[in-house]
């Protein structure tokens, strides 16, 4: 296989966009990307990405036609990968393996979003057999809840406090004030985030990512090609994806079987061990992390279910500024899915993004200290997961 | 006005009490609800799926409240109360979701014991009582 290096990086600002189209986001991250690469439309052999469920793709996720024909149609093969939430960096991974294959020399991923307001809907039909369906009409369950179960729990395991969970969306937003592509570059207080609505006990208004609207994209190429057009390029140690497992504790539908262990999250641990190795990397060699914090809950489980540190240990690394970019254990230096809200799928590409800045040291502000190798992972509906590791 | 099951098939009130129509595959062991016609454990040798049913008691695994009427397909009574409701893991190895029954939501903890009930979830537009399973305090 071959080395894969990622020369074009760009985004256009996550927010919400009433007077544009999903098109008109993609063009800008798609022309900002190419001109990061200096590469023109013409030289992108193919195009993998993110089909969408709620805007442009002609209705069946086409959206890489789309971003095609609006660009020129060159004719080239165009993949649209559909993974809810991991759309954009399941894009990645195949536009990956375009090029490190040796069927292309440089491939396009682009993901781009607009999303309707309120909760998401995941399935929005009403079947009795749509285990989605079930559990709203008969528990009265929305999706977010399902963050609240597992926050509520966490804090019976390891005594996390309601404050600490509001000091995590305290130091998104710090973050998210640092990064001119965030939506919410305001910082904020633990006591603003707990007077925030509480939306699903024990989380709050502040704790929760909105949905954004929001476009990424990502110029892959070889390492020969990169050599021509950059004197930094960022390279891709790997990229993975993975699903859940059977056994896993989170129950998709309104019943399964009661897990033997800790077995939460199969698909993303399982997507993070695989990209790890991919890299030949350990926990210890991560300089810093983007991950999925669709909720605060996340960015205090996931460091742990991940073995980036040990179980219990997120809060006292929160506490003492180790999650900070200048910290021992940076994650989310973007300001995360907590600054950004959520485009869903659009999210695995704008965390590539902010890894390559953070690696080339472009990231002003927010900047992570040396960053050599930066870590960023999602994880969507239909137990789809994702992890990507970029070096410098 | 008549009772009617919030979706029907998936809970009855049998002869031992009120209990969760779902499915066991003999080979496995492995617990299905809703019902399953085939077994999804990758590392099962034989599906061989049988109806099983499940409850009355087990344990509250982690829990949340609905402090807001929650958007449609959900179903409830204007005005809207708030419930508590959770991850409950049965004797039986299930681990199902539910609302909890209680009038004092300060009492609702992790691994407290439940008990299922079938009981009133909201009037459909001509005056029935709709009802589905929650889990209520054990005694
Ligand atoms: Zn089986």
């Amino acid at each position: 296989m071959r080395e894969v290096a990622a020369v074009g990086l760009g985004m256009h600002p996550w927010g919400k966009f009433e007077d544009k189209s999903v098109t008109e986001l993609c063009r800008h991250a798609v022309e900002a990307a190419l001109a990061d690469a200096g590469a023109q439309w013409r030289d992108i052999e193919a195009v993998a990405a993110a089909s969408s469920r709620f805007s442009g793709g002609k209705g069946w996720g086409l959206n890489g036609n789309d971003v095609v024909e609006d660009m020129g149609s060159t004719g080239v093969p165009v993949y649209n990968m559909s993974a809810g939430c991991s759309a954009g960096a399941n894009a990645f991974n195949i536009g990956h393996m375009l090029v490190s294959s040796g069927a292309h020399d440089m491939v396009l991923v682009v993901g781009g979003e607009k999303m309707p307001k309120g909760f998401i809907q995941t399935s929005g039909v009403e079947e009795h057999t749509d285990p989605e369906f079930l559990r709203q009409r008969c528990i009265g369950m929305p999706g977010p809840a399902f963050w609240a179960v597992l926050s509520r729990r966490r804090m019976h395991d390891h005594g996390t406090t309601e404050e600490q969970m509001a000091k995590v969306a305290v130091k998104a937003r710090k973050n998210g004030a640092l990064n001119p592509n965030a939506r919410y570059r305001k910082e904020t207080n633990v006591e603003e985030v707990l007077k925030s609505a509480l939306v699903v006990y024990p989380l709050h208004l502040f704790e929760i990512c909105a949905v954004s609207d929001g476009a990424a994209a990502v110029v892959l190429c070889s390492a020969e090609k990169a050599k021509q057009l950059t004197t930094k390029p960022v390279w891709v140690g790997a990229s993975a994806v993975a699903t859940a497992r059977f056994d896993d504790g989170i129950t998709r539908g309104i019943g399964g079987m009661s897990p033997t262990g800790i077995t939460h999250h199969s698909e993303a641990a399982a997507a993070v061990k695989k990209a790890m190795e991919g890299a030949g990397v350990g926990p210890k060699d991560i300089d810093f992390v983007e991950l999925q914090d669709n909720t605060v809950y996340y960015e205090l489980a996931f460091p742990e279910e991940f073995g980036l540190c040990e179980p219990g240990q997120s809060e006292w690394l929160l506490e003492n500024n180790e999650t900070i970019p200048t910290g021992k254990l940076p994650i989310n230096p973007s300001g995360g899915f907590i600054s950004f809200g959520e485009a869903t799928t659009a999210q695995g590409l704008f965390q590539i993004c902010e890894v390559g800045w953070q690696l080339r040291g472009e990231s002003g502000e927010r900047q992570v200290p040396n960053a050599k190798v930066g870590m960023c992972q999602t994880i969507g509906l239909g137990g789809n997961a994702t992890a990507v590791v970029l070096k410098s | 006005m008549a009772t009617k099951h919030a979706v029907e098939g998936l809970f009855a009130e049998t002869a031992n009490g009120p209990r969760l129509l779902g499915s066991r595959c003999a080979t496995c062991s492995a617990p299905y609800f809703p019902k399953s016609p085939v077994c999804h454990n990758p590392e099962c040798t034989e599906s061989k799926i049988e109806d099983a049913e499940f409850g009355p008691t087990g344990k509250l695994w982690g829990f949340t409240f609905q402090v807001f009427p929650p958007p449609p397909p959900a179903k409830f009574d204007e005005p809207f109360k708030p419930y508590p409701m959770g991850f409950i893991d049965l004797d039986e190895g299930l681990r199902v979701l539910g609302q909890v029954t209680t009038d004092d939501m300060t009492k609702v903890a992790v691994d407290m014991p439940l008990e299922l009930v079938i009981e009133h979830l909201y009037h459909d537009e001509d005056g029935n009582d709709v009802v589905t399973w929650k889990f209520k305090p054990a005694a």
